[in-house]
């Protein structure tokens, strides 16, 4: 972990009083973003993130499975997130486990909405093949590469950059099943359908360190944190997900500020984002 | 099934004697000591290197050498119909073992006693010979953490299916369930460090193929060097020498 002297927290707690950061930057700014797509062949979307120091892979495997009994009409998203001890020998063994599953759920809380699957990012109409009976399974994997803070905003973002690098393959229902039988389907090897990530959330992570809050914070200033909001915010301005870390209490009106906040900071990340995941989608069809 | 067609080339289009293409990239972890990204053909692995630092937990620190661990991960993601391992099952533990065995049969321990080296490797894509890339990705990673080594240790395998002798094999000639012969070498003092074989095979066909094993772990050394050299030259330039 990250074992700091009294000075350095000083100079650390000091500099984001005065808007000033030790890496140089403002308390609303982040980091350099690079987006990379289709990373890993044998998935159908991957993408990796770099923020800074921070780096993370997802990627996106389809398959196809039956669809919940109570939702036939939705298909079916889970997201796992792996901390790889290459980024941080503390996450060596089961030690990386607490915080893995405290990702995959706060992605998941995030994505994918509520139990009925209303208000997820991802239209999950979209992923039925036949109504009840066939649907794709998406299995979002992240992993944790080099880790310097603000894990959970590079993980969102490369989600968002990984679904818009995959595709689905089209399916032929072969007509005539009926009843209860399950119909063959004929996957198509060269028809793909993209998936319409525009309403794909982003995470904005608030990070409260003495009296102010900062944006994408390094693992040194996260150790500073007292308690830090991830707020999920679609391009519309609409709130899909929150969750609070960290012990310390927040009075009320400091976190609606913080929203407020993190809504107009979504805005400038989403355009960035948006760039850079069509630069590298140009890129690689370049290759 | 027919491994190597009438023309001599392989399912992937090599001639038997061929390796897949190497990529090796140094730095790779930031936050790491040192670090390394290695890739054979389709399988591709990351490295990173901690230490040599205090001895984490106390009981295991050794008082003339240092302690060395290893710890081998696949990403959910790397192999082709995704499935979610549990850590430490007993084929990661194994790998674990190899690797850190072979390491530590380079690395100089006598100079750094009472310390502790943690190396970490993670299979991001798995397409047979996960085990060699691993201990290649480490050397380089080593390399990069200036840990002081006897010499390089490079590891590559070889197979015999359809009576001919194939460098280098794929997940897919992998599970033919011919013998796969995984070898690692010191290749300046030429010696042999590890030495792996599953499945039966004649003594003098195993000479043949432990040969071509061999002379793979040779090339690969040689572009480990390489690589090893730009990426010193590079830090030269930038330190402005």
């Amino acid at each position: 972990m990250v074992g700091l002297s009294l000075g350095e927290k000083h100079f650390i707690q000091g500099g984001i009083d005065q808007n000033l950061r030790s890496d140089g930057r403002k308390r609303d700014t982040y980091r350099p973003i690079s987006v990379e797509t289709g990373v890993i062949p044998q998935a159908n979307g991957s993408a990796r993130i770099r923020i800074g120091a921070t780096e993370v892979i997802a990627s996106v495997k389809a398959e196809l499975g039956r669809p919940n009994a109570l939702q036939p009409d939705k298909g079916k998203v889970s997201i796992f997130v792996d901390c790889s001890p290459v980024a941080e020998p503390m996450f060596e063994g089961r030690g990386g486990e607490e915080l893995s599953t405290e990702l995959s759920v706060a992605l998941q809380r995030c994505l994918l909405g509520g139990k009925s699957g209303a208000g997820a990012g991802i239209d999950l109409s979209s992923l039925i093949v036949a109504e009840g009976k066939i649907c794709w399974d998406l299995y979002i994997d992240g992993l944790v590469i080099s880790s310097d803070g603000n894990l959970l905003d590079a993980l969102g973002a490369a989600i968002k950059a990984a679904l818009s690098n995959t595709g689905i393959p089209r399916v032929q229902v072969a007509a005539g099943a009926s009843g209860d039988e399950q119909p063959e389907v004929d996957i198509s090897d060269e028809e793909f359908m993209q998936f319409d990530t525009s309403g794909i959330p982003v995470i904005v992570t608030l990070t409260k360190v003495g009296r102010h809050y900062i944006v994408d914070a390094t693992s040194e200033e996260e150790s500073q944190m007292s308690s830090a909001v991830s707020v999920s915010i679609n391009r519309k301005g609409h709130i899909c997900g929150l969750s609070k870390r960290g012990s310390a209490g927040l009075d009320p009106s400091v976190i609606s500020d913080m929203i407020s906040v993190a809504r107009h900071i979504s805005e400038q990340l989403i355009n960035k984002l948006d760039s850079e995941i069509s630069a590298a989608e140009a890129d690689e069809d370049e290759m | 099934m027919e491994f190597v067609n009438p023309e001599g080339l392989r399912l992937d289009g090599r001639r038997p004697l061929e390796m897949r293409q190497l990529r090796a990239q140094i730095g790779a972890v930031a936050k790491a000591d040192g670090s390394a990204v290695f890739e054979m053909g389709n399988t591709k692995v990351i490295a990173a290197v901690y230490g040599p630092r205090e001895v984490q937990n106390r009981s295991q620190q050794i008082n003339d050498q240092a302690l060395v661990r290893c710890e081998y991960s696949m990403a959910n993601f790397s192999t082709g119909d995704r499935r979610r391992k549990p850590k430490g099952d007993r084929r990661s533990t194994e790998i674990s073992l190899v690797i850190r065995q072979t390491m530590e049969a380079c690395i100089l321990t006598h100079l750094m006693p009472r310390s502790q080296i943690d190396i970490y490797v993670q299979v991001l894509q798995a397409d047979g010979g996960t085990r060699s890339a691993c201990i290649n990705a480490a050397t380089l990673a080593l390399a990069d953490a200036g840990i002081p080594m006897r010499d390089l240790v490079t590891s590559c395998s070889a197979g015999f299916l359809n009576s001919t002798p194939l460098l280098d094999l794929n997940y897919v000639e992998d599970s033919a369930g011919g013998p796969d012969v995984t070898v690692g070498i010191l290749p300046k003092l030429d010696k042999v460090t590890l030495l792996q074989m599953d499945a039966k095979l004649p003594i003098d066909t195993f000479e043949n193929v432990m040969q071509l094993a061999v002379e793979g772990c040779k090339a690969i050394a040689n572009y480990i060097r390489e690589v090893l050299l730009e990426n010193t030259k590079q830090l030269e330039y930038r330190r402005g020498l």
